[in-house]
């Protein structure tokens, strides 16, 4: 048999699987999401243009996913660059940095609700004892403090995670390069900026990556955390669609939000991946 | 012959026998709270006794209200028979009897068999005229109030609410005690309480005929009330805008405030060994306005049958089984949940060992239930967001009134 057609026989499989488990849901959703009460249509679309809440939801949304992002990444980057440098009881601590990522979501969601708590919460209490602060602080009850909260919530729990990619991309730096630069006498700013962020870089694109589709879909903290209060001001996309599904029975119009969704997720997936191939292609 | 024939005579009325006791076997299942399970299997096990070819399933995943809501959604919407009964949410009954996913009820369970139930818990059953769940449990805010700090103060329990704003401001001692904790989270609680002091200002959502009129003199009245509850007065805590049940339960548990509106699950708690406010709890219905009268939010929940069912029968048999006095007395027994049937609020070993049931009797009996619309979640998310901002100030009342009639009327011309 010719060599190229037995070659396309042999990714027949995986053709399936992929096909079953990513591109039937996606289609079918896109299917799902033309259904209107009064039949096929873009009508789903073209509601979703006129939709204030949809608007204010993909703003928090966004909000939430580029702070926490940035955060994350410096303090995963700090974080990595401590663990990397060898040190005793180097394999406990990297463990310990790992237990807030293995906590399930809702449950330190709600260990986080009580930390921000105003009369019982560690985090008001701390600011009124040490004079921070001239009263408790309720930091669910105003938007602002609100979206900080979550932020904050978000951050404790997924910093290890982009640590670990990050300790894995310090890992495949070759220690001759940077013994190389310092016979040169690059000191150890030099050294990061020159040397650990350029070859850092994929690694970096893809925490983003990962952390951002994650960040954007955020459901299960601030469920737990706000519902989405005070005011609507942290309802983000998840949460708005969980509530036409669920809530107002509507799964058409929630499938419409899936897709545009989906779609602005898929353009900064292929935006990302762009910019790591012409990394490649400096390289 | 005559041994053929007389065998199949035989075998013969040994089937008939058979066919008119042993009647179909069957289990039918029901998605209930965890909270209460034990006393459901007791429950269970009674009916089995009665009808030994009958089993119940009790499926108790999550204690969460939305989760089981979503559970029984997604198996509506899949039109599976998974579960025969159907344990509602009072405000549910709209949304799943529109969506034709309910059996009505109204042959089984007509006018003459509902007299015994507490009037509140039958209205929230029906939808456009059928009947849809037969009440099992009954619940209704009302208002919690410190019987030892009132009394040094020579004060009586408040009934409107000036009286209960000036109580508050002045037997408040902050920050160790608050005058007022209520539920002021963006969630559903919110709607509840709200809804209370509207009605009690003699406001709705709508009116008799359906017709929209949030936007009201009383509704702004009302929640102004509320925002100078917050703010103005600060009779409540900074946080209770992020408040759930159980955040004012343990505040007033704690001591920490005077009065607070919750649901009746909070007063088995306040009288246990160790809480510090052991034996100085009172309640009274939720205050009103002068002249006018006080309303409480019906909560509560009722066992309805799932159109996709294949034991419609069996599972009618099990309702009116449950339902029945003598079984809701014993969930209450082993669980505290409050019957739905008037008679047993006069019952002798219920009011011994929960004297405050007659109390709690008058506020049931005042109690109504949510606006009973099928896409009452709707209207009850654009509220929770309106009345959210304007407990933290971004809207004031009058604004908060108007955005909700406006955001409520584009909402429902929506198909």
């Amino acid at each position: 048999m010719d060599s190229v057609l037995k070659r396309y026989l042999f990714l027949i499989p995986v053709a399936i699987l992929l096909g079953l488990i990513v591109f039937y849901p996606v289609l079918r959703c896109a299917g799902l999401s033309f259904t209107t009460h009064d039949g096929l249509g873009f009508g789903n679309y073209a509601r979703a243009f006129g939709d204030a809440r949809l608007a204010a939801t993909l703003w928090n949304t966004t909000v939430f996913t580029v702070f926490s992002l940035v955060l994350e990444i410096i303090l995963g980057l700090a974080l990595a660059l401590c663990i990397n440098v060898s040190f005793r009881g180097r394999g406990i601590v990297r463990a310990i940095v790992l237990i807030p990522w293995a906590l399930p979501p809702a449950v330190m969601a709600l260990g986080w609700t009580w930390i921000f708590n105003d009369v019982y919460g560690v985090a008001s209490d701390i600011l009124y004892r040490t004079g921070l602060a001239s009263e408790k602080i309720a930091w669910l009850a105003t938007p602002g403090k609100a979206m900080l909260s979550l932020v904050i919530a978000d951050v404790w729990k997924t910093t290890p995670f982009v640590a670990i990619i990050l300790l894995a991309g310090l890992q495949s730096i070759p220690k001759s390069l940077y013994e190389a630069a310092a016979i040169d006498g690059a000191g150890p700013v030099r050294r990061f900026f020159m040397i650990t962020l350029p070859l850092l870089r994929p690694h970096l694109l893809l925490a983003v990556l990962f952390r951002g589709i994650q960040a954007f879909g955020v459901f299960d903290l601030i469920w737990v955390m706000t519902r989405g209060g005070p005011a609507g001001s942290t309802e983000t996309i998840s949460l708005y669609i969980y509530r036409i599904i669920y809530g107002y029975l509507n799964p058409g119009y929630a499938a419409a939000l899936t897709i545009i969704a989906f779609l602005i997720l898929l353009a900064v997936a292929v935006i990302i991946s762009i910019l790591n191939r012409r990394q490649h292609e400096l390289a | 012959m005559n041994w053929f024939f007389r065998a199949i005579i035989v075998l013969a009325s040994a089937g008939l026998i058979v066919g008119c006791t042993g009647e179909k076997e069957a289990t039918i299942t029901i998605l209930i709270s965890p909270d209460h399970i034990k006393g459901w299997k007791a429950i269970g096990e009674a009916f089995s006794k009665k009808y030994p070819n009958l089993k119940v399933n009790f499926e108790a995943p999550s204690s969460s209200t939305d989760d089981r809501q979503t559970k029984y959604t997604t198996c509506f919407l899949a039109e599976d028979a998974a579960y025969d009964l159907v344990y509602m949410d009072i405000i549910w009954v709209p949304k799943f009897a529109s969506k034709g996913w309910l059996e009505p009820l109204d042959d089984k369970f007509p006018e003459s068999a509902r007299a015994d139930f507490l009037p509140g818990d039958i209205e929230g059953s029906i939808y456009k005229g059928k009947i849809y769940r037969v009440p099992m449990q009954s619940d209704a805010g009302m208002l919690y109030f410190r019987k030892d700090l009132l009394e040094k103060a020579k004060l009586k329990p408040p009934q409107t609410f000036s009286e209960l704003m000036r109580a508050c401001t002045k037997l408040q001692k902050k920050p160790d005690l608050y005058g007022y904790v209520f539920q002021g989270k963006q969630y559903e609680g919110l709607v509840c309480n709200f809804l209370e002091i509207l009605w009690g200002y003699g406001g709705d959502v709508f009116d008799s005929d359906g017709k929209l009129v949030i936007n009201s003199p009383e509704a702004v009245k009302a929640l102004g009330w509320l925002v100078d509850a917050v703010r103005n007065y600060q009779v409540c805590p900074m946080g209770v805008t992020t408040y759930n049940e159980e955040e004012c339960h343990r505040t007033f548990q704690e001591g920490h405030a005077v009065f607070m509106r919750n649901w009746p699950y909070a007063w088995s708690m306040t009288q246990q060994e160790g809480s510090p406010v052991k034996g100085k709890v009172g309640i009274v219905p939720m205050v009103h306005a002068a002249g006018k009268k006080s309303a409480a939010t019906l909560g509560g929940w009722g066992i309805g049958i799932s159109k996709f069912s294949n034991n419609k029968k069996e599972a009618w048999k099990f309702i009116e089984f449950a339902t029945s006095a003598p079984i809701q007395k014993l969930l209450h027994e082993r669980e505290g949940l409050i019957p739905t049937r008037k008679s047993l609020f006069k019952d002798k070993d219920i009011l011994e060992k929960s004297p405050h049931y007659g109390k709690l009797y008058k506020v049931l009996l005042g109690a109504r239930p949510r606006p009973v619309h099928e896409r009452y979640t709707e209207i009850s998310d654009i509220m929770q967001k309106h009345l959210s901002a304007s407990l933290i100030g971004d809207e004031t009342p009058r604004q908060a009134a108007r955005l909700m009639a406006v955001e409520i009327e584009v909402a429902l011309g929506q198909k």
